[in-house]
């Protein structure tokens, strides 16, 4: 797909030799930029942590915490951010201001910060590409959070692979404690947070909050019934903030530039920019984009939009949607009505040789298959999903199938878990939504317009 | 420490001040909640009801306290709500996503909605979703055909072991003549044996068959009573009447014994039996060596059986009541052949299907039958008897005339024994008209071509005659064998309260078998019309039971409930494929030559010798669930209609889905082998639903953790680690897997040993099976003490009470700390024998005390330390002058 030459210029960052390459693509000019900055990206990767905190520092890194700490406070940095109107990057958008009131409310002696860079869709590479090239952003985030709700410790999830990650984690980590941005003591205010890197291996399922904490303790990642949110009873019992690292690197912004320069960014619902991973014929990279930004134009990035048939948003468990949504403004509601979701930040353009049924049942069998096996409609239904799906592309549906996947996912939604089966209906509901067309050429004449599924030639209900 | 050193020697503690910073203080001191006076109470609506629970609750404990049932499968009431099973989701007002009630913290004026369409749905496809990876059976489809139930593969283990009258006392918990239904049961338990997925069915009725006569030899030649099934029950002075001594009047009458009562049954006839003596030939039902001696089990028990007396001929109901029968159960069977409705149909040579065998059964030939041709008409048990003892009685020739085809005929499985016999057979004919000549003599039988039409109620297609396809079979005499129905005609003067159905049948509940009449019974073929022999005794059995409740002055629309719950409802059947067995096929029963036993009235077919009864009764696959009764599922199951009866009956053009795993989800599921390797515990994973309550209970409780989610996606099951088996896991065999398992998926495993046996002698009273027993058995009691209380450590002794009250718990510490100053001051304490109350750890530091020196003992807490450890004098001294 990516044979042809970008279409636009694009910086790419050799990590060690070992490390996959990402490509960071570059953004028209008056995109803001808070959470990459390209242009440092290499002396970060390269450089000596404590050279690289001195360069950082020169950038303007760790002035928001210093805006905190001596002249905020816990309630009027929590005021700030909730002010400013952030919501977490992990896909959901839960207002950042809220969670930590509520973690600051929750009576407790120990509180935790966590700060989820798992990443949990392996094409992914944001969060990765985030820690790689502005880990202090990430760092003076968590002791930012740490700070205003009163956490002690702190941890940072990272794919136990992403090991270029995970060395520039802990080499900053160290380089900040000894200037004491971190540490014992945050800036001399007698508020300490402790952060340690968790390197984690497990399953897409990670990603989700409440299994990425049974996973930091050394259980099997299952999720847990919300309420109680994991601010008010999150790790070992304790209230616990878990964000994203792209949340946690919006901070120090936040702080530095004030709440209104970053509800002024993007949308009004959502605002400041996001990360995303765009994969179109002309390339496949990470790109800051401001949330509200049309899907178009990200997609541009990406190559020419001609031949578009569907783009994928949200990841494996994302939707459908097709070339005249192209408008949807990438933001989490506006999504969340089109039939996607934000998600793992992955936009994938597909063109017309990719056939829907296809696309959508490979999309639904990984995410059965990841799935955690908690649950009866998720370790049960979200398979049946993905079986009705095999059924309609080797051309055996019966009639009803589209029918039984239309009820058989709003009964899944209906008693879910946790976001994961919720979300693993969304290739099917959403094709049947926008490809109903592409869907009953399958069932009704066995028949792939694109191609892709063979289909048994002498299916029931096959016409000549 | 520091502060402890710069105390002030002079300053003499008060009596309650703290010591400091030892642990017994911080333990002491640490602020902890204070437990509120009493939990504040609130009030929610649920259904709405307003309900009152307490706060912190959970909507599912506020609900079940209040007695309003949410279904629920992982929820252990010991645990948190885990939320997996997603079975107790209950509508919330105001909230989008439905809440799990188990998780859900009842708050305040909450409105509650359990049983809202919407939430019945969310479950019931969560039960569908979990049937399709259900790889079990409830009951086996063999118990599951029997109109009476029987525990099949109970009998044929028992008979695979040789244990005959084991097995004949499983089977007559039933039924109770296995040797009777052994030879005229149409078995239609075998057409649905999973053994013929492997090769053949199993010959479940050969092989009771075989048990039942051995018991029946034992008690003819060495007078070894039958096995009863039940305990007999102590006389509660209560008589019943059973009219009628056919399969349904002496089935209840047997259950009616057992049950205590005294029962008295009336026959019409001059010998008892009903159909079993006067309708079925002796060449398949002996009368003397089988039937008798069957009923003997009967008249064993206490039965009086008073011959020739018949009901509306002899006596009425209000006699019966008059002289005293508390319960009279009418059991008269159907003895009315029906008629043909053609023209001739009166002529003399027209015969009753059933007299002509009535005459034959008491082993006269039918006059005139020698030589003649005769047409029978029928296709059910009673045509294939006449034709065959037609053949017997030397008729010239014997056409059997039946109106649907071969596969739809009710006795299709034993037709071709009768062609082999030499019966010619017609199908797919309908009489029009009997020809007779001028003096009345039949000269033949006018049939008519049916084809197949619409199908009727029955699902079976309703013949219809093809104009211009007529007939004629010449003939002398025509048997009529059309179905019969019951003589009615008794009730009357005498008789009266009781009624008669639109189709000429006795009205009678079909739970309580309660007629019109109070205390009047109608069970049998009288109530349901003509049927086979197994369906009239287990309308008689349970005939029985209701007349016992009604007897035992139960409330009957009550009983209807029990019943049904007794009865086993066979509604799950899974198809499990037995492709590892290995092939036997089945042992058959040899039968004699078709020109031998054509002229003759003895039994035809030869029973199995010992080693092929054990042989074929060991072919059983024994394919029964242990959990049946217990299991959640199937309860859920039954109540959301997820069973084959109610789901979806036109699937597969009104076939039905065969299995528990066919429904509208069906896919790929889960074939899981059993493991029995424990010596407690058997593990059947096919039938584990992943709820994870035995990995919580095992993990939480118990603190073993040998079970846990393993795998992931759809492969995910709960199991030991890499499936080994619980030998090798830190299993402390407790049982309370198998206890909270809400399916079969975990049992206790059947055990022989049934009683425990304790040696006193080398017990050490380390009250471990106290602690480890699930079920409570063992428990300290006053003779004996198994000293659990005092194996804790005292440190946690201490927090515990602590916890219990906080107050008086810091005052009587602080005030005993000094008990070795006052001991000593009264006198009590011996150096020698001292033994410290708490670990010098807690108690304070002893040898931070002793490094002080000893001149100093101002604080008494130093004393414990020092005096334990050494034996200066000065130290007591100078506690006594303190």
């Amino acid at each position: 797909m990516a044979q042809d030459p970008p279409a636009r210029s694009t910086v790419t960052v050799s990590g060690p030799r070992r490390e996959p390459m990402t490509t960071i693509l570059r953004t028209p000019a008056d995109w803001p930029s808070l959470l990459l900055d390209a242009d440092a990206a290499t002396s970060t990767r390269r450089g000596d942590p404590a050279a690289a905190l001195d360069a950082a520092v020169k950038r303007g890194a760790f002035e928001g915490l210093k805006r905190c700490v001596h002249e905020l406070g816990p309630t009027g940095t929590i005021a700030t951010i909730a002010a400013s109107g952030l919501r977490g990057r992990g896909g959901a958008g839960f207002p950042t201001g809220e969670k930590w009131r509520l973690a600051l409310r929750s009576e407790a002696a120990q509180r935790y910060v966590v700060a989820n860079g798992y990443g949990a869709d392996p094409s992914v590479a944001t969060d990765r590409t985030l820690l790689e090239t502005n880990p202090f952003a990430v760092i003076e985030g968590i002791a930012i959070a740490a700070f205003s709700i009163g956490a002690t410790e702190a941890f940072i999830a990272v794919r136990a692979e992403a090991t270029e990650a995970i060395r520039q984690l802990e080499g900053a980590i160290a380089a900040a404690e000894d200037a004491s941005y971190v540490g014992p003591s945050i800036l001399g205010s007698g508020r300490g947070v402790t952060i340690r890197v968790r390197p984690v291996q497990g399953a897409y399922m990670l990603g989700e909050e409440t299994v990425l904490l049974k996973a930091l303790e050394g259980k099997r990642g299952q999720p847990e019934q919300r309420p109680p949110h994991p601010a008010e009873r999150g790790l070992w019992g304790k209230p616990t903030v878990v964000q994203n690292v792209q949340t946690l690197a919006a901070v120090p912004w936040i702080l530095a530039n004030g709440p209104e320069a970053f509800a002024a960014v993007g949308s009004s619902a959502s605002p400041g920019t996001i990360l995303v991973q765009v994969r179109g014929p002309g390339g496949d990279g990470v790109a800051e984009v401001p949330l509200g930004t049309p899907l178009r134009d990200i997609l541009a990035l990406a190559g020419s939009e001609t031949g578009l048939k569907a783009v994928l948003v949200g990841g494996p468990s994302g939707g459908l949607l097709p070339v005249d949504l192209l408008d949807t403004p990438y933001e989490f509601d506006a999504l969340r009505e089109a039939g996607a979701h934000v998600g793992s930040g992955s936009i994938v353009a597909a063109d017309q040789r990719a056939c829907v049924v296809d696309l959508a049942r490979l999309l639904t069998r990984f995410c059965a298959d990841e799935a955690c096996g908690k649950t009866i409609p998720c370790r049960i239904g979200t398979r049946r999903i993905s079986e009705i799906g095999d059924r309609i592309a080797t051309g055996l549906p019966k009639p009803t199938d589209l029918q039984l996947l239309a009820d058989l996912s709003a009964d899944v939604v209906g008693s879910a878990l946790c976001d994961h089966e919720r979300l693993a209906t969304l290739p099917y509901t959403s094709g049947m939504r926008y490809f109903r067309g592409e869907l009953d050429e399958h069932i009704l004449r066995s028949n792939c317009p694109a191609g892709v599924c063979r289909p048994i030639a002498v299916a029931a209900g096959a016409v000549s | 420490m520091a502060d402890l050193i710069t105390r002030p020697d002079s300053h003499e503690p008060a009596e309650l001040e703290p010591l400091a910073d030892t642990v017994a203080e911080r333990l002491l001191t640490t602020q902890a909640p204070q437990r509120p006076q009493s939990t504040p109470r609130i009030r929610i609506e649920v259904d709405g009801r307003v309900v009152e629970g307490f706060e912190g609750q959970t909507i599912l404990e506020v609900c079940r306290d209040n007695g309003i049932e949410i279904p629920t499968l992982c929820y252990e009431p010991k645990l948190p709500g885990f939320g997996a099973c997603r079975m107790c989701v209950v509508e919330v007002e105001g909230e989008d996503h439905p809440p799990i009630s188990c998780s859900r913290q009842a708050e305040p004026e909450m409105v509650v909605r359990t049983q809202t369409d919407e939430m019945r749905r969310l479950r019931r496809t969560n039960l569908e979703l979990i049937f399709s990876d259900h790889n079990a059976y409830c009951l086996p489809p063999c118990q599951n055909k029997c109109p009476s139930h029987i525990d099949i593969p109970g009998f044929l283990k028992a008979n695979a072991e040789a244990n005959w009258r084991e097995s004949t006392r499983i089977f007559k918990r039933t039924i109770p003549f296995p040797s009777v239904l052994g030879r005229v049961c149409p078995a239609p338990c075998e057409e649905h044996c999973r053994r013929d997925e492997v090769d053949e069915a199993i010959a479940i009725r050969d092989s009771h068959r075989y048990a039942g006569d051995q018991v029946l030899k034992a008690m003819l030649d060495e007078a070894v009573d039958p096995p009863v099934p039940f305990e007999v029950q102590a006389k509660t002075g209560r008589r019943a009447a059973v009219i009628g001594s056919g399969p349904a009047g002496m089935a209840a009458a047997y259950y009616l014994l057992i049950n205590g009562h005294d029962v008295t049954v009336f026959e019409r006839d001059p010998a008892p039996g009903g159909m079993l003596r006067y309708g079925i030939p002796q060449y398949r039902l002996p009368k003397v060596e089988v039937l008798e001696a069957e009923y003997e089990s009967v008249t064993r028990l206490g039965g009086k059986i008073v011959c020739d007396q018949g009901l509306g001929r002899d006596f009425t109901l209000d006699d019966l009541q008059n002289q005293g029968f508390d319960a009279v159960l009418v059991a008269i069977g159907c003895y009315d052949t029906n008629k043909l409705g053609v023209p001739g149909e009166d002529a003399d040579e027209v015969l009753d299907g059933l007299e002509y065998l009535r005459t034959a059964t008491l082993g006269l030939p039918y006059p005139g039958h020698a030589g003649k041709r005769v047409v029978v008409i029928g296709g059910g048990f009673t045509s294939m008897d006449c034709s065959r003892t037609s053949v017997r009685q030397g008729a010239a020739e014997v056409t059997l005339v039946y109106r649907r085809d071969m596969k739809d005929m009710p006795a299709a499985n034993e037709v071709h024994e009768a062609i082999e016999e030499g019966v010619q057979a017609i199908f797919q004919a309908g009489p029009t008209r009997v020809a007779t000549d001028a003096k009345g003599n039949v000269t033949g039988c006018e049939f008519i071509r049916m084809r197949p039409g619409e199908p009727d109620a029955s699902g079976r297609r309703r013949p219809e005659p093809a104009p211009g396809t007529e007939f004629i079979i010449p003939c002398d005499r025509v048997l009529l064998a059309i179905g019969q129905g019951p003589d009615l005609s008794w009730i009357g003067p005498g008789s009266t309260g009781v009624e008669a159905t639109k189709n000429r049948r006795l009205k009678a509940d079909a739970v309580t078998f309660g007629t019109g009449r109070p205390g009047v019974f109608g069970t049998g073929d009288v109530r349901i019309g003509a049927a086979t022999v197994v369906e009239a005794i287990a309308e008689g059995r349970r005939a029985a039971y209701a007349v016992n409740a009604y007897l035992q002055g139960m409330d009957l629309d009550e009983i209807r409930t029990r019943q049904q719950l007794a009865e086993p409802q066979p509604e799950f059947l899974s198809i499990v494929p037995f492709t590892s067995e290995v092939k036997e096929p089945r042992y058959r029963l040899k039968a004699m030559e078709p020109e031998v036993r054509n002229k003759s009235y003895i039994e035809y077919e030869l029973p199995y010798t010992p080693a092929e009864a054990i042989a074929e009764s060991t072919r059983c696959l024994q394919c029964t669930c242990e959990a049946i009764g217990y299991c959640d599922l199937r309860r859920l199951g039954i109540e959301y209609g997820t069973t084959l009866q109610t789901l979806q009956p036109q699937y597969h053009q009104g076939a039905g889905y065969r299995s528990v795993t066919e429904n509208r989800f069906t896919g790929i599921n889960h074939d899981y082998i059993r493991d029995d390797s424990h010596a407690f515990i058997l593990r059947e994973p096919s039938r584990c639903i992943d709820c994870g309550r035995c990995a919580n209970v095992c993990a939480e409780i118990v603190g073993a953790a040998c079970y846990d989610f393993m795998r992931i996606g759809f492969d995910t099951l709960v199991t030991t680690p890499l499936d080994m088996s619980l030998n090798d896991t830190p299993c402390v065999s407790c049982g309370r897997c198998a206890e909270t398992c809400p399916t079969g998926a975990l049992m206790p495993k059947p055990r022989i040993l049934e009683k425990y046996d304790v040696d006193e002698s080398r017990c050490i009273l380390c009250g471990i099976c106290v602690d480890a027993c699930p079920y409570d058995a063992l428990r300290d009691g006053a003779d004996i003490e198994l000293a659990h209380t005092s194996r804790a450590d005292p440190m946690i002794d201490l927090l515990a009470i602590a916890a219990v009250d906080r107050e008086t718990e810091v005052t009587y510490i602080r005030r005993e700390r000094d008990w070795a100053t006052r001991a000593a001051a009264e006198g009590r304490l011996i150096p020698d024998r001292l033994l410290p109350v708490l670990p010098a750890s807690i108690s304070g530091n002893g040898g931070n005390g002793h490094a002080r020196g000893n001149g100093d003992g101002h604080a008494p807490g130093h004393r414990l330390g020092h005096t334990g450890g050494s034996e200066d004098p000065a130290a007591t001294g100078h506690a006594g002058h303190a």
